[in-house]
């Protein structure tokens, strides 16, 4: 092991030994030196570093300190612009948590201040929508430490004064201004009630967890754009069958714990459900086929010469009830019968409708 | 442990109403520690009209012995300020060392129209500005106590509450000072 001395450059030649740093979802830390180890018999060259917050020891390999996006601290100038995007007009949250999920990532392991910047003020945006799952909670808590610490560093001012101005900038208090512009004042997000927080709830996601509960292990974390606040909206009157619809595997939103892991698991459930074959599909014919028999059960009330027609034409009445009787009484007959025999016959159908919700997992990977 | 320090006259049913709601948001024991003076000379701001947090906290003097991971906090009734940012100068109810020992809030601004009143303010400044000394950031859920005190989602709920997540955050960073 040997210390180079301290005029040597480092990376593209910006970095000397001594210099601030920043190391992508690490935060600041200082080039120590460079040491020469040998690594399954090569003998390689690791630039040390030491974070400052806790002087945890990072290396990297000489010939990988560009890639991996090491950077210097911003200077004053560059944070007056990360200021002026903070206070810019928010735009509209990102609502797909896939799409969400990966541009964070991207933008996290790049590590550079206005992508910290834009994560911050995203997920900030989403929080007036609805609170943050516990994975975006901690991204949010990331961003916002490294945030702080670069602004901290590079004002040279304490660590909560640099929060407070950050702050100042996503909750602007009355009469901030930022450049001769009144900021709007912050709006109270919305959120459960206080008696729920008492109880542990996790800020009101505890009707989540029962519905991925109910909906099983297949169905965790694929719910796709489900958190859009309209389509929340509109899932709203029909709750009990929401349930229910969740029992079928489809993209879901909430990847609560482990939101990437749970993509890799995706693509394993539906095989196993085709190797199972019958408790699962028998479940999901039952849901479909109550779902159908309530369609079907509505057709009755607008009973017309021409509603007979079209609901016999539809090929949801006739995956449910097989016959040619396209007016009320075949509605009212389905209806009954999944509950008394949900095993048997439907299997056979659901499994064919299964491959398009396969598909796009497939696809995927 | 978490501490006390009086800077000027406070009613003691106020104190006494910190101490426990911060004992019960943090689960630590939490006394008075008694008074020490303010620093006038070094930290008051003329141009501001109150004193620098900042240089309250670097100038004070006070004897109070701390042990590992005791957190300390003075209690003022006069204004405070704070350095400039990159923007500019806004609310300041107080001032902590970022993952360090001490604190400073202020009971200033408070019982006062549309404001929380002087108990409730001050314990609410307290268990957010001891969060500070366990590391934590501002939450944006309005009802945790790690919410920004400027916003009106602070005002809107008095009691002193953690989120969830603030929470556990704290309890490992208590626990790691612990150990």
């Amino acid at each position: 092991m040997a210390k180079a001395p301290a005029e040597t450059l480092i990376g593209d030649g910006s970095f000397r030994i001594g210099d601030r740093v920043v190391y992508p979802k690490q935060g600041i830390c200082r080039i120590v030196g460079v040491e020469v180890q040998e690594v399954g018999g090569y003998k390689l060259e690791f630039v040390t570093l030491t974070r400052e917050e806790d002087n945890a020891r990072v290396m990297v390999p000489r010939t990988k300190v560009m890639s991996v996006g090491l950077r210097k601290v911003a200077n004053v100038d560059l944070i007056d612009d990360m200021f002026d995007y903070l206070t810019s007009p928010s735009d509209t949250p990102q609502l797909d948590w896939k799409v969400r999920h990966r541009e964070n990532d991207d933008k996290m392991s790049g590590g550079g201040l206005f992508g910290t910047a834009e994560v911050l003020k995203g997920l900030h945006a989403l929080t007036r929508v609805r609170p943050l799952p516990q994975k975006e909670r901690e991204l949010y808590d990331n961003a916002r430490h490294l945030l702080v610490n670069e602004i901290a560093a590079a004002c040279n001012v304490p660590l909560h004064v640099a929060e407070n101005n950050l702050d100042y900038a996503l909750f602007p208090p009355p009469g901030m201004k930022r450049k001769g512009r009144e900021l709007k004042l912050a709006v109270v997000p919305a959120t459960g009630s206080l008696k729920s927080m008492r109880e542990d709830d996790d800020l009101g996601f505890d009707d989540e967890l029962d519905e991925e509960a109910a909906a099983g292990p297949g169905a965790k974390g694929q719910e796709g754009e489900g958190d859009e606040p309209g389509e929340e909206a509109e899932a709203a009157p029909a709750k009990p069958a929401k349930t229910k619809l969740r029992a079928v595997p489809e993209p879901d939103e909430d990847f609560g714990d482990d939101g990437a892991d749970d993509d890799e698991v995706a693509p394993k459930a539906v095989p196993k459900a085709k190797a199972d074959k019958a408790a699962p599909k028998a479940e999901k014919a039952a849901a479909r086929e109550e779902k159908h028999a309530a369609k079907a059960e509505k057709a009755p009330a607008k009973a017309t010469a021409k509603e007979e027609k079209r609901s016999a034409a539809k090929p949801a009445a006739k995956a449910v009830t097989k016959a040619e009787k396209p007016t009320a009484k075949p509605a009212a007959k389905p209806a009954v019968k999944p509950a008394a025999k949900p095993a048997a016959k439907p299997a056979a159908k659901p499994a064919a409708k299964a491959k398009p919700a396969a598909k796009p997992v497939k696809g995927k990977k | 442990m978490i501490r006390i320090v009086t800077l000027g006259e406070l009613p003691s049913e106020v104190l006494d109403h910190v101490a426990r709601r911060v004992h019960a948001a943090y689960g630590m024991g939490c006394e008075i520690a008694g008074s020490a003076e303010l620093p006038e000379k070094e930290a008051w701001n003329k141009d501001e009209d109150a004193y620098d947090a900042v240089k309250v906290l670097a100038e004070v003097d006070d004897d109070t012995e701390l042990y590992a991971d005791d957190k300390l906090l003075y209690v003022t009734t006069e204004p405070l300020t704070g350095p400039p940012g990159p923007m500019g100068r806004g609310p300041v109810d107080g001032f902590a060392q970022q993952g360090g020992g001490r604190a400073v809030i202020t009971s200033a601004e408070l019982g006062g129209k549309g404001e929380l009143t002087v108990e409730a303010g001050v314990a609410k400044r307290a268990a957010h500005h001891i969060g500070h000394l366990w590391d934590l950031h501002h939450c944006f859920d309005p009802r945790c106590a790690m919410h920004p005190g400027w916003t009106p989602g602070f005002l809107q709920y008095p009691e002193v509450a953690l989120c969830l997540f603030c929470r556990e955050k704290s309890e490992r960073k208590i626990k790691l000072g612990q150990g």
